[in-house]
């Protein structure tokens, strides 16, 4: 594990917790009658725990199929992910994954897809009741509990998004997977969901790993940001974000760390014109 | 104010009805051929009357949708079983789709002499040809909709932890059961097909068999009225049943707006 990436810390950085998910030497190619693409480099990376880490990189760099990998969706071509030093296998809701789009099932109302992933709890097998007061709880957490019993195609894009975070956090998972947080939204409104889903980072300490081609959005949610560079995707950079929560998307600081982290990538890429924000 | 065009359009089709029966009207009264072959609207409407004074009439729609009733549960439940599996199994649907679409080009009636063979003049019978009339509609329905189900949706649910052996019952049924319940009715339809059918030939009461009873006494008026009332059950209960089923379902779903 000698080449495995180590976070370069500011001044105030505080030392990392345990490793939750370990990669080592994962590689990931896809073939087709033709040809093999090699969609990942051997990628080594520890994930700490109680952190949110953030993987950014240029769409097709596969930090998405990272995701997949670690979720369970597909099977990595070489190399080993744990989870607390167990290999994963399969999908399973100690990696649970929240989606681009928000999947929230149209045949449930807003209550019974939060519980959903309940019923496959132990605790809360059988246990209707409990798993009802559970879910509510998660609903007033993410300020929807007017919506309870709404279907799913009564809401507005941002509440779909809150109500597929409250069913990913109902079974408390181990570590939870965002792939592109919130893509399809307006800025305002995205605004607020990352103000919540910080204030919900700090309360529950909860282990998350993202994947985002936004470099403020890497900087507004990372603890840590891991630069991925394109095809086939190798890490380029890894940048701990030292900065107190709740973190404002447009707050200068937030800004610099951004520029910061869309340097790294485009001195990686020095013919590929990046598209991030800069100050 | 707003459902004005629905409602000028109900007009329009109450109006087409009442041309329909004129123009039979006044097709019978140009007397083209014997009254006693082609009877009047209200000579229709008196004989099944008669009939239906006579206890005649009830007795026999009750025996088919009773028959209908058993055939359809059968057929619903294994269709939607034999569906499952083909959903779920390539090789599976691979093997009985073609066999079912197949089985689809024979007609209903088709059955009836075979199901004599094995069943002699049984209900039995009766029960095995509507099976056999709707049960491939139905499974092809239901694979078609586990097949069509956004992959995002499987994904989902294993990500959330959901079982294999649960992912039936609460993922993949559900979402397919829009596709589900067209295939029901129209498994419901050819079911009704499949009874009267049956009836025609194998029993002693039942639509089917009034049918047969009115060529046998040579009476038009009976054929036509039981004819008009075979169309009006099955157009009443795919309309009234099934059709109330899948609009809660589609509504449900933001599919299609409540009025």
């Amino acid at each position: 594990m000698d080449n495995t990436h180590q976070p370069t810390g500011g001044p105030n950085h505080k030392p990392p917790g345990n490793v939750k998910v370990r990669l080592a030497g994962v590689t990931k190619t896809f073939r087709n009658a033709s040809q093999r693409i090699d969609t990942l480099l051997p990628v080594n990376l520890d994930v700490y725990e109680g952190e949110c880490t953030v993987l950014f990189g240029p769409s097709g760099c596969g930090k998405s199929t990272l995701l997949n990998l670690i979720a369970g969706f597909e099977d990595a071509t070489s190399g080993e992910i744990t989870l607390d030093g167990k290999p994963v296998h399969g999908p399973g809701n100690d990696r649970l994954m929240m989606f681009q789009e928000h999947a929230l099932f149209p045949w449930l109302n807003v209550i019974e897809n939060v519980a959903y992933g309940l019923r496959w709890e132990r605790a809360y097998r059988f246990r209707w009741r409990a798993r009802r007061e559970k879910a509510m709880e998660l609903i007033r957490m993410v300020h929807l509990e007017e919506f309870a019993k709404s279907a799913v195609h009564e809401l507005s894009g941002g509440m779909k998004q809150r109500v597929a975070l409250a069913r990913a956090l109902a079974p408390d998972p181990q570590v939870l997977l965002i792939d592109e947080p919130f893509p399809a939204l307006d800025a305002l409104v995205r605004a607020k969901l990352y103000i919540e889903l910080q204030e919900l980072l700090v309360r529950t300490r909860k282990t998350i790993l993202s994947v985002t081609h936004d470099p403020r959005e890497a900087a507004t949610l990372g603890d840590r940001v891991i630069v991925f560079t394109g095809r086939p995707g190798s890490i380029r950079a890894d940048v701990r974000v030292d900065l107190p929560r709740p973190r404002d998307t447009n707050d200068p600081e937030v800004a610099r760390y951004a520029a910061r982290i869309s340097a790294e990538l485009e001195s990686a890429n020095p013919d590929e014109k990046q598209t991030g924000t800069k100050t | 104010m707003k459902n004005k065009p629905e409602q000028r359009l109900k007009y329009y089709v109450t109006g087409f009805y009442l041309l329909l029966l004129a123009a039979w009207q006044i097709g019978f009264s140009l007397n083209l051929t014997h009254d006693y072959l082609f009877p009047s609207p209200a000579a229709v409407a008196q004989r099944l009357w008669e009939l239906a004074v006579g206890g005649m009439l009830w007795p026999s729609i009750k025996a088919t949708l009773y028959r209908m009733a058993i055939g359809f549960f059968i057929s619903a439940g294994a269709g939607l079983l034999i569906g499952l599996f083909m959903g779920v199994s390539r090789i599976i649907n691979g093997c009985l789709k073609s066999l079912f679409l197949g089985l689809q080009t024979l007609p209903t009636a088709a059955w009836v002499p075979i199901s004599l063979l094995l069943f002699g003049l049984s209900d039995h019978g009766i029960y095995f040809v509507i099976v056999m009339s709707s049960i491939a509609a139905i499974a092809i329905a239901t694979s078609d909709g586990i097949l069509h189900i956004p992959p995002l949706y499987l994904r989902a649910a294993r990500t959330l932890g959901t079982p294999t052996y649960a992912m039936p019952f609460t993922v993949i049924l559900p979402a397919a059961l829009p596709r589900i319940v067209n295939g029901i009715k129209l498994g419901w339809t050819l079911g009704w097909h499949g009874a009267v059918s049956a009836e025609l030939i194998k029993s002693s009461v039942g639509l089917g068999f009034l049918l047969y009873m009115g060529r046998e006494l040579n009476d038009a008026s009976q054929v036509l009225g039981i004819m008009v009332l075979t169309i009006l059950f099955g157009l009443l209960l795919d309309r009234f049943l099934f059709g109330l089923i899948e609009k809660r379902i589609r509504i449900r779903r933001g599919l299609e707006r409540s009025e």
